[in-house]
């Protein structure tokens, strides 16, 4: 930086000498590995965004559009493109989506203020003067944004629409956004109208069908057979539903111990023993009139064996095994019922009860599924399909994506145009703000409307139109006053994007916006690498 | 020569003149490697590590960067230790304390190079350091007495400590958020009753204070989720199974029916461990251990809180504030001391559902939660926020306060001028150098703001040579202005501390004229 801060001083009267070549040297390659990690998911942006498939060190293939995901696996090792891995993960858990875009603008950020140095500004004042723009430029969104109310079913169907076009599953949106829409909606608690809890909506992936067959269930799915081996019932309509945390299996104390046999009857009699106990215990459970058992996993011991099976099944209960421990809050949350830890507290209030419990057959495997729930608690399941993994897995992630975007109206009931409208129209007042100020600090506020653009230069693009002619068009329709003008990427041309139902929560472009401006403040503030222990 | 060999084979000797130069270089380039941090424009360093998974820290706290660097220089060793003593001491002044000892050396290696002796430069550099302390120590202000301008004092030395930090552009919130937390501790240094949790998710704005305790657990299913006027048991035993612990002891049956006893004895025991801890009249109990389904379901059936796992610090904390006692045995409930608080409840922040305890005993606890984009921003603003509470409290103790923006140093260093001129013999080169040492920390910090440092300290010169000048470098208009005017200030404990400690180290590290270095242990081949 030697020769920028000399003509910085000179500015100031007289010269000043500061060798900090090593200190530029660090910053240029600081922003350049991180413009190289924005650039590789540069592509991936808008409806016609392309994908990537990632190929993991374990062999497992990975195909998808979810910049969160992509960078999650590149493994990068310089420290500032991990920083940028970062800013994606931490724009999925505020908002869920956009984890794109947000690295984009952070990369175009970048590349401004890279030229912003060479023109001798102190890296501090840039970044001073990024954080007021990224204040400014959250009050002009707040401004554009339109109120929506949660009763508004078509609109939170658009915006989780919009999300869904950029995915792989964006012919299914029309199936898919409406599903999310009513998972979100039904976890809910009235109580508590902001917050909605995204671990209280399951998704439960089975490969097998299409896509198409997605449906969200009213109850609970276990991607679980129910258990076979003694011919048990697999479909039991009025069940009575427990959740134990015991296991129905020969008894087994912590301290080691052994039974010392020493004659033949003896041996008998133990048998006949573990029988005993065994049958005693699935007496106790049947005579409260469960008739649906659902049993926790255990470490220490069998949850059950093969002969308490046997006697579940005469006993006429349908018996669902290995449930995990984790799965437990929720089961007993949706069930409505209580756990049970030992068979002497097996009593009737703490069951649950369901219209029909019944095991389904799908594709090549089973899944149980529980419905008709009496007094249900605000939970609900997805049951995702799809014709392979990868499809699968993609779907689940676009799912999750649409998930959140409800949420985050949920959160924050605005809704603001996609299509690259928001992002043109910040770069204009910005711009126009920028000519109000004086100083370094307009130079940088206009840099960083100019950042802005790439947006709606990526979308262009990526759909193949022409970005140069798109992007100056748009800039001209804004100007005139048509602040919803947006690339409308299946028409190929500029269109109001609102008429177009292409919408998209206030809190995803908010966010995008102050966590890429955090993250580039902080990339410029380094000035030096120090390895340490 | 007498002697043919003293030492080892692998220990090395450096003598005299080798010596004392190979630790003034080794203490100068530490020092300049924090002197890019310095300041309220001063740069961050990343701290990427070598070991396992290459973690990355980004900060600008000069006693993070030195603790965690690899140095092999003993002259260096030194400077590293002054700033982890400083650490802990006042909190803050990390950066500036090896700055102001790294100038000392290089001013000293100038003398020495003069031909000065070592002892002449330490005390003159003795007689300079006491002179300034008193230059301070004459222009301090203290407003003790009112409690109005005191809170203002407090919130402006929190502002001038967080602007060199992360948090510079919320400065305002979080310095209000410290001064609020500090103030809850009505003169208590023990920090250990502010708890810090940090959230990944929303943005540093989001940060707030909240009076009370937030434990990042999880409640028990089937348990209550809120309770008011909580009595609660905090332990750590073992909520699994109280086994026999003597290694190898099993039991030998006969039959099955022998094992389900003992099982069912086992469970019997469980049972009434729970009836003793329900026993003791309590809603609401925390152990540190885990506990199994059989109790939390007792639990769940007595309509008792029941929190599992939590960790060592958090229940340590968590019976510190609610005014509890950390019990492991049940059998005489008169003699655990419970805690209390007037409200136990399930909070969401962010995405994580956590456990709030409110209305605590001990008033002065709360928690500080803070959101940051990532967990860089995150464990950056812990730091900051750390610092600017060891500052604070400190202050609270000893409520001296100066101005900030170089203004301290500019009094010390006209005072020491002052000595120098009065001083005969050779001392007073080392007594000028000590001046010529101090003026160099409003020089970084005009250096890192890309100002003109020769041009502005020229001019601070001459604006302290009129009598009570508030003049300082105001980094944000690149100017000489009134710090007083501008709200800048710091703590005496603070300028004192980096001061003196400055000196010794710098002391220190000039007596040394031979550096012996040890064998290394040699590792015994394996056998």
């Amino acid at each position: 930086m030697a020769a920028p801060v000399a003509t910085l001083a000179r500015s100031s009267k007289t010269e000043s000498y500061v060798d900090n070549k090593r200190k530029d040297d660090i910053r240029q390659a600081n922003i350049v590995a991180a413009r190289a990690v924005a650039d590789a998911v540069r592509t991936s942006l808008g409806p016609k965004g392309m994908d990537k498939m990632i190929s993991t060190a374990s062999g497992e293939v990975i195909i998808t559009n979810d910049g969160a995901t992509i960078l999650n696996k590149m493994e990068v090792l310089q420290p500032a493109a991990k920083m940028l891995v970062e800013l994606s993960k931490s724009q999925d858990i505020v908002a869920g989506d956009g984890t794109t875009t947000v690295v984009v603008i952070a990369g175009a950020l970048l590349k401004q203020c890279l030229s912003l140095l060479s023109h001798g500004i102190h890296p501090t004042i840039i970044s001073d003067s990024l954080h007021k723009a990224s204040i400014k430029a959250v009050d002009v969104l707040t401004a554009m944004a339109v109120p929506v109310e949660l009763s508004d079913r078509e609109s939170l169907i658009k915006s989780a629409s919009t999300s869904l076009n950029s995915k792989v599953v964006s012919q299914y949106s029309t199936l898919l956004a409406p599903l999310a829409v009513d998972a979100v909606l039904s976890v809910v608690d009235p109580a508590k109208p902001d917050l909605v809890d995204l671990r209280d909506v399951k998704i439960v992936k089975k490969l097998g069908g299409t896509v198409d067959d997605t449906e969200l269930v009213k109850g609970l799915v276990f991607d679980k057979k129910v258990s076979h081996s003694a011919g048990g019932p697999t479909r039991v309509e009025n069940a009575k539903i427990a959740v134990i945390q015991f296991q129905i299996s020969p008894p087994k104390t912590d301290i080691e111990q052994s039974i010392v046999v020493s004659d033949y009857t003896q041996m008998d009699r133990i048998l006949k023993e573990e029988r005993n106990y065994i049958l005693g215990m699935i007496k106790k459970i049947k005579g409260t009139g469960c008739n649906v058992l659902l049993i926790q996993k255990s470490i220490l011991r069998d949850a059950v064996t093969d002969l308490s099976l046997h006697y579940l099944a005469k006993a006429k209960i349908l018996v669902i095994k290995d449930v995990e421990r984790d799965e437990i809050e929720f089961i007993t949350k949706t069930l409505n019922c209580l756990p049970i830890a030992n068979i002497e507290h097996f009593r009737a209030e703490k069951l649950g009860f369901a219209d029909c419990v019944e095991e389904v057959s799908l594709g090549d495997g089973k899944i149980v599924k529980i419905t008709g729930i009496k007094d249900m608690g605000r939970t609900t399941t997805v049951l995702v399909r799809g014709s392979n993994q990868l499809v699968l897995d993609e779907a689940e992630r676009s799912l999750h994506d649409a998930l959140c975007v409800v949420r985050c109206l949920v959160n924050k009931r605005f809704l603001i145009a996609g299509g690259g409208a928001p992002e043109i129209e910040l770069s204009r007042q910005l711009g126009a703000w920028a000519k109000v100020l004086q100083g370094m600090e307009s130079y940088c506020v206009r840099s960083f409307a100019e950042a802005l653009e790439v947006i709606p230069y990526t979308l262009a693009e990526n759909a193949g139109l022409n970005p140069i002619s798109i992007v100056t068009e748009l800039r001209n329709r804004h100007a005139q006053g048509e602040i919803n003008a947006g690339i409308n990427v299946r028409k190929g041309q500029i269109t109001n994007i609102l008429e177009e139902n292409v919408v998209q929560p206030l809190l995803v472009s908010t966010s995008a916006i102050t966590l890429a401006t955090e993250c580039v403040r902080m990339i410029l503030k380094i000035d030096d690498i120090v390895t340490v222990r | 020569m007498a002697i043919d060999k003293l030492f080892k084979d692998d220990a090395t000797e450096e003598k005299g003149e080798r010596a004392r130069m190979a630790s003034f270089i080794g203490a100068m380039a530490i020092a300049d490697l924090v002197k890019t941090t310095l300041g309220p424009k001063g740069m961050d360093k990343i701290l990427q590590s070598t070991g396992r998974g290459h973690s990355v820290t980004v900060t600008n706290d000069g006693a993070t960067i030195l603790k965690s660097l690899h140095i092999d220089n003993p002259a260096a060793k030194v400077l590293v230790d002054i700033s982890k003593v400083q650490d802990d001491e006042v909190g803050d002044g990390t950066t500036s304390v090896v700055v102001l000892a790294g100038e000392l050396l290089r001013e000293a290696e100038k003398l020495v190079a003069a031909k000065i002796h070592p002892m002449t430069i330490i005390s003159g550099y003795r007689m300079a350091a006491e002179c300034a302390r008193n230059a301070l120590s004459q222009k301090v202000m203290d407003n003790k007495e009112d409690a109005e301008k005191f809170k203002s004092d407090l919130m402006k030395i929190a502002m001038t400590t967080l602007s060199s930090k992360i948090l510079s552009q919320d400065k305002e919130h979080f310095a209000k958020l410290a001064v609020d937390a500090v103030m809850r501790l009505k003169g208590s240094t023990n920090l250990e009753s502010i708890q810090i949790i940090k959230k990944a998710g929303g943005s540093l704005k989001d940060s707030f204070l909240d009076e009370g305790f937030i434990l990042d657990k999880k409640i028990g299913i089937g348990q209550p989720k809120r309770i008011e006027n909580a009595k609660i048991l905090v332990a750590n035993t073992a909520m699994d199974t109280d086994k026999v612990k003597i290694y190898g002891a099993r039991v030998r049956v006969d039959s099955m029916s022998r094992v389900a006893q003992i099982e069912g004895a086992e469970k019997e025991k469980m049972r009434e461990k729970v009836q003793k801890i329900i026993g003791h009249g309590i809603n609401c109990f925390v152990n540190r251990q885990l506990i199994y389904n059989f109790p939390e379901e007792l639990f769940a059936d007595a309509g008792v809180l029941a929190i599992e796992h939590a960790d060592f610090d958090g229940i340590e904390r968590l019976a510190l504030v609610t005014g509890g006692e950390i019990a492991s045995t049940f059998d005489n409930p008169e003699s655990v001391k419970l805690g209390h608080c007037k409200l136990i409840e399930e909070i969401m922040i962010g995405e994580d559902k956590l456990i709030h305890f409110s209305g605590v005993e001990m008033g002065q606890a709360c928690t500080i939660v803070l959101r940051g984009a990532s967990f860089h921003v995150l464990d950056e603003a812990e730091r900051s926020l750390h610092d600017a509470l060891c500052v604070l409290s400190q202050t609270v103790i000893d409520s001296r306060v100066l101005l900030g923006g170089g203004w301290p140093e500019m009094v010390m260093a006209k005072e020491v001028d002052e000595l120098a001129r009065k001083t005969p013999g050779k001392k007073s080169h080392a007594i000028e150098a000590f001046s010529r040492a101090l003026i160099s920390i409003p020089t970084t910090i005009a250096d890192n703001a890309g100002l003109d440092s020769a041009e502005l300290i020229a001019q601070l010169r001459a604006e302290h040579h009129k009598e009570e000048s508030h003049a300082g470098i105001d980094v944000i208009s690149g100017s000489v202005g009134d710090m007083a005017e501008l709200g800048i200030s710091e703590a005496f404990k603070v300028k004192q501390a980096v001061l003196l400690s400055a000196t010794e180290a710098a002391e220190m590290i000039l007596r040394v004229d031979e550096i012996i270095t040890c064998a290394p242990r040699r590792r015994e081949d394996r056998m």
